[in-house]
């Protein structure tokens, strides 16, 4: 079981100083929390894409290749890449030089993204959003897994006769995630490849979450890739932790109070109460996961959301001690515990080489 | 013989109020003329009020909190509904839009709906059809022809003792009974069955 963090990359005022941090600060500040997660012992950074302020990631490889310099065994990922706006041709090629750069340690989240102005500025129009995440995938897909790619669709110019460069280390493509909270679309998708399917797990109530989990489970079975529980799931979270309950809350509210998604909204009670929003004592944390197995079956990713709503990095990077010390090793443990033997771990470039080896070894004793 | 859902959505605002008294005569109408047609009914009525916050909070989150999230459940899967609310600053109430804006937007599609409205005067009963109407066409609800407007004078105090707005209240009740009995199922649940990988590709560059 993978255990991680994930960034949305705001730059949001700090409501109980009124500071707004500058770009400078919010993307160092992204880099110093992807640095520190290594150091407490989590497995997985991720960073969003966005390209409209108040957000700073705009550009998801070169922090991830900066990070990526400086760790050592850190899986970086994202939360998510844009499929629909992006040009596949453009993410195969990024995402295969960062592998090499980063000796393996990638993998991508798909999205689709919900600000509807954000896809003419890229020429295109989020009525067709399913459909470009559909195509723009299937292009993406092929141009990881053949050398000479020709091609012709609906939203992109042809290719004719087109090597994206460099080629994926190792032949081996990164491990790609599809992120969706209510798509069914998107949860076939990624039932009808093998992929994984992640849920962010931060706005819906766990029932919708389910709906859609099992839909993707169900299929990925149906489509030949092993049980419905074997399938590859990753789960979204958020949390605030002190050592006391009453601390935590107390610290939090004005964050939540204030923070652009919630601000107006639910009391804090009321969205812990609905949501898996936790905010409380690690062992409250630990609690709270171990009930996303009971609910979604056993599940391969948990990335944890902690830099956000204007929490100043001081506070993040105690979150992350907390996690990292704390919550981290115990939920590691509990989980290892109730998971059974057949159901596999995340795959990461090193369980898809070894895969990829063995059916070559395996091909060879055939025509041998 | 089969059950029959009717959710009834009141939006008024004092107890009792004349809102509430005309979605629960709109429901008793129903009721009855569903039981002459050989159906049993289960009926909800639910005051908005009581939900209002939850649904802001739906509004503000997409997380429908507290009793909203059972409302919701019991709206989608009703096999009619009576929707009632005030005139208020000539239109439908802002809480009475919020509600119908949060609810899934399937969950209306084809679903038959008896519109009520009330108001202290006449010469807001056109709210039904300039305000009401619109709405649930976008939705692609299938709104029961007889709609009805209660003002002041309607509940006893007109010439005719309120014996008209009775009449309009069966009148409706046996329409919205008609849709709901004949109401066709919904169509496949995209959770339960979801359109095929291939199907989605259909068009596409593959």
């Amino acid at each position: 079981m993978q255990f991680g963090i994930f960034s949305v990359s705001d730059v949001t005022p700090d409501p109980t100083t009124g500071r707004t941090p500058t770009e400078a600060e919010r993307i160092k500040a992204m880099v110093r929390i992807a640095l520190k997660a290594e150091e407490v012992g989590l497995d997985v950074f991720a960073t969003g894409e966005h390209h409209n302020p108040p957000f700073v990631a705009s550009s998801p490889t070169t922090m991830l290749g900066y990070i990526a310099a400086q760790t050592e065994r850190l899986q970086l990922s994202t939360s998510t890449t844009l499929i629909t706006t992006n040009d596949p041709v453009k993410i195969a090629e990024d995402f295969a030089m960062l592998q090499h750069l980063a000796d393996g340690r990638v993998d991508v989240m798909m999205g689709r993204g919900n600000t509807g102005p954000v896809y003419p500025w890229f020429g295109y129009d989020i009525r067709e959003g399913i459909n470009l995440a559909l195509e723009h995938y299937n292009l993406l897909h092929r141009l990881w897994r053949e050398d000479v790619v020709d091609w012709q669709g609906k939203f992109r110019t042809p290719l004719q006769g087109f090597t994206a460069t460099p080629r994926p280390l190792d032949g081996v493509p990164p491990f790609v995630w599809h992120g969706s909270i209510r798509s069914p679309e998107i949860a076939e998708q990624a039932a009808f490849y093998g992929d994984g399917f992640f849920h962010n797990n931060i706005f819906w109530p766990a029932t919708h979450t389910r709906k859609l989990i099992s839909l993707y489970r169900r299929r990925y079975e149906y489509y030949g890739h092993g049980k419905a529980e074997e399938a590859i799931v990753g789960l979204g979270g958020q949390v605030f932790m002190r050592k006391n309950s009453q601390d935590a809350v107390k610290e939090f509210r004005p964050y939540f109070d204030n923070a652009p998604v919630y601000g107006g909204g639910p009391s804090l009670e009321e969205f812990t109460r609905e949501t898996p929003l936790t905010v409380g004592s690690p062992q409250e944390v630990i609690d709270r996961t171990l009930g996303f197995r009971e609910m979604f079956g056993d599940y391969q990713r948990q990335l944890f959301l902690m830099d956000h709503a204007g929490l100043p990095l001081k506070t993040v990077l105690e979150q992350l001690d907390l996690l990292g010390e704390e919550v981290v090793p115990v939920l590691r443990k509990e989980f290892a515990a109730k998971k059974p033997d057949h159901v596999p771990d995340a795959p990461t470039h090193a369980s898809l080489l070894a895969a990829k080896k063995a059916a070559g070894e395996g091909e060879q004793e055939e025509q041998e | 013989m089969s059950t029959r859902r009717i959710v009834t959505v009141s939006a008024g605002m004092s107890t009792p109020s004349s809102t509430r008294m005309l979605a629960d005569r709109l429901t008793e109408a129903t009721e009855k003329a569903l039981s002459e047609r050989g159906e049993q009914v289960q009926t909800r009525v639910v005051e908005l009020r009581d939900v209002a916050h939850d649904i802001m909070n739906a509004m503000t989150t997409r997380v429908p909190t507290g009793e909203l999230r059972g409302v919701l459940e019991d709206l989608g899967e009703a096999d009619g509904i009576i929707a009632v609310t005030p005139v208020f600053n000539a239109s439908y109430s802002g809480l009475f839009k919020s509600f119908f804006d949060i609810v899934e937007p399937d969950d209306l599609d084809g679903m038959p709906v008896l519109m009520g409205a009330t108001g202290g005067s006449p010469r807001h009963s056109l709210v039904l059809e300039h305000a009401l109407r619109p709405m649930f066409s976008y939705t692609r609800s299938t709104v029961v022809p007889t709609g009805v407007y209660a003002a002041s004078e309607d509940w006893g105090s007109g010439e005719n003792g309120g014996r008209e707005l009775g009449q309009r209240i069966d009148r409706a009740g046996r329409q919205l009974a008609m849709l709901a009995t004949e109401r066709a199922p919904k169509g496949a649940d995209p959770f339960e069955e979801p359109t095929p990988f291939a199907d989605l590709m259909s068009g596409l560059g593959t």
